[in-house]
């Protein structure tokens, strides 16, 4: 099965390939430094932490001694990200290479740890605003925001009302996720599908992602709204912020994000202003996080039936992409995961493991905390039969013959053995088949043996 | 005198108990003010809270008298999740322990005299384990968290009872040598989440004192009496055992000379 995977990487990989002198002015904001520690790998954090106070260059030996045997591998992935973040700078010296924390950085999460961060943003005074939303209310919102968007995403014809986005800015979004031929309705791609499966953290920083790169061939600093995003994520979810305490393209990208779900509009007698929901507060949240899960809704049982307590849309779809959906009530939807719909799943790109992982997030509250939250005997049983489609394997290759003597045919297998390219050989018949990679360096061989 | 804090674990995210003790008799004799001291927990303490979003702190001040929360990160005042702000945690969490630090004085006042100076350091501790076992009943995750006790002791001798304790449970136990550094000594050791501290080199245990001590004098013995009943600790022979209050018998040289004139074979 083709491995086509969307990993939609963390926003700090975006970070991280902006230009040196952007990424310094970043640096200068203390909420962007916090939101950047708190992205890396934990051993990275550690290290930030611990050289915060440490003036002078340190030695890689030095480093290494701060971790065992067994974290040599962690070990260098952090110090990896660290130097891709530009966190870490490397002075190379004649006799070895020391690094030392980027000074912006190490002032600026000094002053954040010993004095704190104030947003440079205040709520607005509770007599000024009109009945806010409750938490729940703003939850509500920001879910149905963005599954509106995303039906809209994989289907026009589906979605309640279409957003505000213009159509060439769904393209783009659409760009690698929908494929469309002439006179055919879009379909989705693999990718597409492997989007839909993911957890909505991910499909934000994807959708995000895809936003700030365009965002770049409208004339707008993708520096500038990198640090607005980061900067909301610290902003406290439920209390409402002046409108005009933005900037004018900021301005412009807080309506956008409403329509994703990330902030609520609202206007007063004379004031306008923006609330920001758990969406954008979660921003900051590595994709690993388990906080953003919503709700699951999905009940397994080992005879393979399926309930799904919802009525969104958009779960119907993306139950159907590898279940049979036989019933839809009100607030259920009843399904079986037969062997058809699975295949149907894997001719599409979804592997045995996103189903299962789909599965397993979107457990039920009832059966979630059961282990395993999705039967053993359905999830082996998945597993069998995608296996059931790579049950041939196929390797390119030649097939060599009549050979004039044993003991070139000796000689030639041994060449093929010892560069790992023989996959078969008959001793009598003296045949064997060889893998094409190595094809050329055979030829060469046996014209040597000659 | 000491700060343990103890931890738990899912992934990355930490939930940090510390125990201050704030003993003011220990306090008044250290090198280091007790006012220098909390500004080094406090940064430590933020440092915490802006490693991992979800992570939460708690404080729990170990007085002369009584303890009691000081300050608990996941306490929303303005329903927010972003509450851990510094300045905003640091006036509650000062102002709490004034008030703490009152409360524990007046408490004195009714005590008598001749009591030992040593800070309610189990009291805290049950606490702290209290509130975890409560964090995780309600979170449905792990039925049988893993606590580590992690102990930083500040000084002139050794405390047995902590190094046990955190070798126990898989803590690490530190004498900071350098109290002006106290934070580098925090951000290094003593900062770092449950799943982490497998790769990190972490000062190990050398030469735990595993003696007990004796319930009445907290001294550290090799040989002494036990109540059969509790298992409590003594150094030499009470009448009755202060922990459970069962009385005991004679004691042994006495027992065996009574019993020996009804036995037919002597035993020695």
């Amino acid at each position: 099965m083709p491995q086509v995977k969307i990993i939609a990487k963390n926003f700090m990989d975006m970070v991280a390939s902006l230009p040196a002198i952007k990424l310094d002015i970043l640096y200068h904001n203390q909420f962007i430094c916090e939101a950047i520690l708190r992205s890396m790998p934990p051993l990275a954090k550690k290290y930030v932490l611990q050289m915060l106070y440490i003036d002078v260059p340190m030695t890689f030996k030095s480093l290494q001694e701060w971790v065992l045997a067994d974290g040599s591998s962690k070990h260098q992935v952090a110090i990896d990200r660290l130097i891709q973040l530009r966190v870490l700078e490397v002075i190379d010296r004649k006799k070895e290479t020391t690094y030392k924390l980027k000074p912006t950085f190490q002032t600026n999460l000094r002053k954040h740890l010993i004095y704190g961060g104030i947003l440079s943003r205040e709520p607005m005074p509770s007599n000024v605003v009109a009945r806010l939303p409750t938490l729940e209310e703003l939850d509500a919102y920001a879910h149905e925001q963005w599954e509106c968007f995303l039906l809209q995403l994989i289907s026009s014809g589906q979605a309640e009302r279409s957003s505000s986005f213009s159509s060439s800015m769904m393209r783009i979004f659409q760009r690698g996720l929908l494929r469309q031929r002439d006179k055919e309705a879009p379909r989705l791609t693999e990718s597409g599908f492997q989007f839909l499966l993911m957890d909505t953290n991910a499909q934000l920083w994807y959708i995000i992602r895809e936003y700030i790169s365009n965002s770049e061939e409208q004339g707008v600093d993708q520096a500038d709204l990198i640090a607005f995003l980061l900067e909301l994520s610290f902003h406290t979810t439920g209390e409402a912020y002046n409108l005009n305490t933005l900037a004018d393209d900021q301005e412009a990208m807080i309506k956008d994000l409403a329509d994703l779900g990330l902030v609520k509009l609202q206007q007063g007698r004379r004031e306008r202003w923006f609330i920001p929901t758990k969406l954008a507060t979660n921003l900051s949240v590595s994709l690993t996080d388990s906080s953003s899960r919503k709700q699951g809704f999905v009940v397994v049982e080992t005879n393979f039936r399926m309930y799904a307590y919802s009525s969104s849309k958009l779960h119907c779809e993306i139950l159907r992409l590898f279940s049979r959906v036989e019933y839809q009530l009100p607030n259920l939807i009843v399904g079986a995961i037969t062997k058809e719909s699975l295949y149907n799943a894997f001719e599409n790109g979804i592997t045995a493991e996103q189903i299962i992982t789909f599965l397993q997030q979107n457990a039920h509250p009832r059966v979630a905390e059961k282990l395993p939250s999705v039967p053993e005997n359905v999830t082996d049983q998945i597993r069998l039969w995608e296996t059931d489609l790579n049950r041939v394997e196929m390797t390119p290759a030649h097939f060599y013959d009549e050979f004039s003597s044993r003991d070139i045919f000796e000689s030639a297998s041994d060449f093929a053995r010892v560069h790992g390219g023989l996959l078969w050989e008959d001793a009598k018949k003296m045949q064997m088949a060889v893998k094409a990679e190595i094809h050329m360096l055979m030829r060469e061989h046996l014209r040597g043996n000659k | 005198m000491a700060s343990a804090p103890s931890k738990l674990y899912a992934d990355d995210v930490s939930l940090v108990v510390v125990l201050l003790d704030t003993n003011p008799f220990f306090w008044s004799s250290s090198s280091l003010s007790f006012l220098q001291f909390l500004s080094h927990v406090l940064s430590f303490l933020n440092s915490i809270l802006t490693l991992n979003q979800l992570n939460q702190v708690v404080v729990i001040a170990t007085g002369y008298n009584s303890c009691d929360y000081i300050f608990d990160s996941s306490l929303d005042l303005k329903r927010s999740l972003e509450n851990g702000r510094m300045p905003v945690m640091c006036s509650s969490l000062l102002q709490k322990l004034e008030e703490f630090s009152f409360k524990d004085e007046q408490l004195s006042k009714e005590e008598p005299e001749g009591r030992i100076k040593c800070s309610l350091l189990s009291g805290s501790l049950s606490m702290a384990l209290c509130y975890i076992q409560r964090v995780f009943r309600s979170g449905a995750l792990h039925p049988h968290p893993r606590v580590p006790i992690d102990s930083c002791y500040m000084g002139a001798q050794n405390s047995a009872f902590l190094q046990q304790a955190s070798y126990i449970t898989g803590g690490v136990h530190h004498k900071p040598q350098n109290l002006d550094g106290l934070f580098q000594y925090l951000m290094t050791i003593f900062a770092a989440d449950l799943h982490s501290r497998s790769f990190l080199h972490l000062p190990k245990p050398v030469g735990v004192d595993f003696r007990a001590s004796c319930f009445c004098h907290k001294n550290t013995i090799d040989m002494g009496y036990i109540c059969s009943v509790c298992l409590s600790i003594f150094c030499k022979h009470h009448k009755k055992c202060s922990t459970c209050g069962s009385v005991f018998g004679q004691a042994q040289s006495e027992a065996a000379s009574a019993s020996d004139k009804k036995r037919k074979t002597p035993e020695t």
